[in-house]
């Protein structure tokens, strides 16, 4: 248990969330580009049609440059963030997938050495050499997406990981394929939906209907099937996962899952028939249709896994509170109601270890911080902001609060209390006193 | 609780899948390849910046070519910084995770400078015409990398404090929870890592000239002073970087003996080495390209040893906690290992085709093509990535089988 960020209104994991979600736009693309440049590349080879190279040389530079600036640097951010959001869930996902993570990482140095290859050889290798630089950084990328996408899997569907500890036995687990399959047709459209807009610029007429049309048919295609592909992932979800959706997905969020790929279906199938009326505004706004959706997907996907942060193991206030035999790994919970959770702890300063009078509210804040502080945010507006939603349970006094902790422990998506009983009455009295 | 037991409670549970010491030499690796990369960033934006405001001169010719440098090697420092932070978190959790966390401001600010840095970095490369962008551009990219340069610098050294760590968190009346300050900062450190970029950038501009020196094209006066400037600089700074060297020796902990080390006797011997080295190509070369690989191995040998020898001190600063990277309980998984192990060689050979190609095109004038035994090599390469991707996906589909049934 480590020292707390306290980002007031959003929390710390909020500031991970928004990172994560500004890295899929750059991330995605570097996965998707080059398989749509390598089919233009190959064509303009075949058919002799050097203008289809100038738009892969223009499409490669936008890749190099804002793929590999902001992409590279959101994706390092991403760990860093979780670092600060939730450094036990972190560690432990490191501790179990540190190879995975470093081989993803060859595929990393692949990728970046690549790009930079591929780009600056544009017009000075022959053709066959280059398209070789083209299909292998179109691999490597895509690769990276089918190592990342078992250990984002295994956040909220470990499998059998959990009895045998195995790596591949968490990494292989029930959404495992129908979650790669539904990123791998989302890139395509993500390809074809940045390819519109690099292509709406572009100065052969000719190429640029082509290429708008090529790229439209991409989007719609993968628009399509990664909806196919979500209706096979939401129907292997876990029972408890169903039942967070139920409770947790917004309105809003449904909303955006459905509308926005079909409005981009729309305006791609436009696209598709009329490609000379490919504009740059729109095409971003088309971006930004499907970043919506896929940003609604994570959001979801990262709601439905609550309370934990791994499943049946760490809490998302990251107490361990699953045993795990094949790690040899207990559960905190005992110790931490026996001992309390102030003196577990080893970040708390040595005066609020035990709750007294003089320090109930203070002790009540620290007990807030390392069990609450994850999820809410303490002020009256941001982040699940507890005041209100302890107002909202009507409570007159402590002793109400302190009973609706007793209870937590029912409610599927929360963790429930753990420390001892003048702990929860310190918590109890903190909260009141911040709802009043 | 004391800090022996804080750390110790502090440890991941689950322990590591492998040998602690892999990890170690890994994470050794992987940061003397960083930070070689870092040095190069830093070293060309500050020539290239430096050239633009000497008009006329070779430095200012050379400007454009060391801002392109800049924007590649931040790339290559990025993607090989991910290794040492996967690989210190699998050995050194509880002092990476506690320092992040006591400055965790700091450490979102970091990303949002590199950011920054790095597009500030292509502005200032392609920015204007013919690849000269406006020179703010050149100044605000070399200050937030230097800016980057602190809040790493002053992570690494919270990491090395964990009896620090309650006092800084305390506020009063409760926990310092903001993440805003930063706790530490040493100077010789800090210098000791930024110095070598002119090192670097110096045998990196002899390095320049040997290369395109065989270029039908190339201009073989510009090259020879060149490779000449690069030598001083590389010279003058190494012999700064050994004066910094010593300072930070004599700063460490008393009761540590740097003297008694043969890690840190062996990192300074480097360094005099590299110093009598650099001298040599300075004053008694005629054509100092003709050393380029040369000083090329021995810089990479220097550097490797430094981060040796910064790992060596690192354990000797935990270890005054009892804290060792054995202590880790250790859960062998070698499925996992192998997977790694496999895609690395195969990564290598992958990576080494690109970067021949890369080598061989950018020496000709022209266009160039490849030969017989580089188009097998390109076939392979892609090949061997087929076959990764097909024997993965074929123990998935059994495991999936075997354990999700259809």
């Amino acid at each position: 248990m480590y020292p707390i960020w306290e980002v007031p209104h959003l929390t710390a994991g909020l500031v991970l969330a928004l990172i994560a979600t500004i890295h899929i736009l750059p991330s995605h693309l570097s996965t998707s580009a080059m398989w749509l440049n390598v089919y233009l590349e190959r064509k303009s080879l075949k058919e002799n049609r050097p203008e289809l190279m100038a738009f892969v040389k223009r499409f490669s530079k936008m890749i190099l440059i804002f793929a590999y600036v902001f992409g590279s640097m959101t994706g390092v951010g991403i760990w860093f963030a979780a670092t600060t959001a939730a450094p036990r869930g972190i560690s432990g996902l490191i501790h179990n997938y540190v190879w995975g993570w470093a081989t993803e990482w060859v595929f990393f140095l692949i990728e970046v050495g690549g790009i930079y290859v591929y780009y600056y050889t544009i017009d000075k290798v022959d053709p066959k050499t280059h398209l070789k630089l083209g299909w292998i950084f179109a691999l490597a990328s895509w690769t990276t997406m089918v190592i990342i996408v078992g250990i984002l899997t295994f956040m909220l569907t470990p499998g059998h990981w959990a009895a045998t500890g195995n790596f591949f036995d968490g990494f292989f687990n029930q959404t495992y394929w129908p979650q790669l399959l539904m990123r791998t047709t989302a890139m395509f459209a993500i390809a074809g939906a940045y390819a519109v807009a690099v292509a709406a610029g572009f100065g052969d007429l000719k190429a640029r209907r082509e290429i708008v049309r090529t790229a439209s048919t991409w989007a719609i295609a993968g628009l399509a099937l990664s909806s196919l592909a979500f209706l096979w992932y939401r129907a292997v979800l876990p029972d408890a996962a169903l039942a967070n959706l139920a409770a947790l997905a917004t309105p809003g969020l449904r909303a955006v899952m459905v509308w926005a790929p079909a409005l981009a279906v729309a305006y791609f199938a436009v696209m598709a028939a009329k490609p000379s009326w490919a504009r740059l505004v729109p095409a971003l706004l088309a971006i930004g249709l499907i970043f919506s959706g896929i940003f609604s997907f994570e959001r979801v996907r990262e709601l439905i896994r609550k309370p934990f942060v791994i499943p049946g193991y760490m809490y998302s206030n990251q107490i361990i509170a699953g045993d795990l035999p094949a790690k040899g790994v207990q559960s905190e919970l005992p110790e931490i109601d026996r001992e309390g959770i102030l003196h577990y702890a080893p970040f708390v300063p040595p005066d609020l270890r035990d709750v007294t009078d003089a320090n109930r509210l203070r002790a009540g804040r620290m007990v807030a911080l390392i069990e609450c502080a994850a999820c809410h945010t303490f002020q009256e507006t941001g982040l699940r902001p507890l005041p209100p939603r302890i107002r909202k349970l009507g409570a007159t006094g402590p002793g109400d609060v302190a009973e609706v902790l007793d209870a937590l422990g029912a409610i599927p998506y929360m963790p429930q209390f753990a420390g001892t009983d003048a702990e929860k009455q310190a918590l109890a009295a903190y909260l009141f006193s911040i709802s009043k | 609780m004391d800090t022996a037991a804080m750390l110790k409670m502090l440890q991941d549970p689950m322990g590591v899948p492998f040998f602690p010491q892999v990890f170690d030499a890994l994470m050794v690796l992987t940061f003397a390849l960083h930070i070689l990369c870092v040095n190069l960033t830093l070293g060309a934006l500050a020539v290239a910046v430096w050239g633009r405001l000497r008009p006329g001169t070779g430095w200012d010719r050379l400007s454009p070519a060391l801002a392109r440098t800049a924007t590649a090697s931040v790339s290559a420092a990025i993607v090989l910084g991910v290794a040492p932070l996967l690989f210190v978190q699998v050995i050194y959790d509880p002092f990476w995770y506690a320092a992040n966390l006591l400055s965790a401001d700091w450490v979102i600010g970091f990303v949002l400078v590199m950011i920054a840095a790095f597009w500030s970095a292509y502005l200032f490369y392609l920015g204007g015409k013919e690849n000269r962008g406006p020179l703010a551009y050149g100044f605000l990219s070399l200050g937030l990398f230097v800016v980057a340069g602190v809040i790493m610098h002053a992570l690494s050294v919270q990491l090395l404090h964990p009896e620090k760590w309650l006092g800084w968190y305390q506020s009063v009346g409760g926990a310092e929870t903001s993440g805003s300050a930063l706790h530490a900062f040493e100077p010789a450190r800090f210098l000791h890592f930024m110095i070598p970029a002119l090192t670097v950038i110096g045998i990196y501009m002899m390095f320049y000239a040997w290369y395109l020196e065989p270029r039908a094209d190339a201009d073989r006066a510009h090259l020879d002073w060149t490779a000449k400037a690069g030598a001083g600089l590389a010279f003058w700074s190494a012999l700064a970087q050994g004066a910094v060297g010593a300072w930070w020796l004599l700063t460490l902990p008393k009761d540590f003996h740097f003297y008694r080390s043969p890690f840190l006797m062996g990192g300074a011997g480097l360094g005099i080495v590299m110093i009598a080295l650099l001298a040599h190509i300075r004053f008694g070369a005629k054509r100092p390209q003709a050393f380029a690989w040369p000083a090329a191995l021995m810089m990479l040998v220097t550097v490797l040893g430094m981060a040796t020898t910064r790992e060596a001190l690192r354990q000797v600063y935990v270890g005054v906690f009892g804290y060792t990277i054995h202590g880790h309980r250790l859960t062998l998984d070698w499925a996992s290992t192998v997977l790694f192990s496999g895609t690395f060689v195969m990564g290598v050979s992958v990576i080494a085709y690109q970067m021949s190609v890369a080598f061989l095109c950018g020496r000709k004038a022209g266009k160039w093509e490849a030969g017989p035994r580089l188009q097998a090599w390109g076939r392979i390469s892609i090949g061997l990535l087929i076959a990764w991707i097909a024997v993965v996906a074929g123990l998935g589909v059994v495991l999936t089988l075997r354990q999700h049934g259809l």
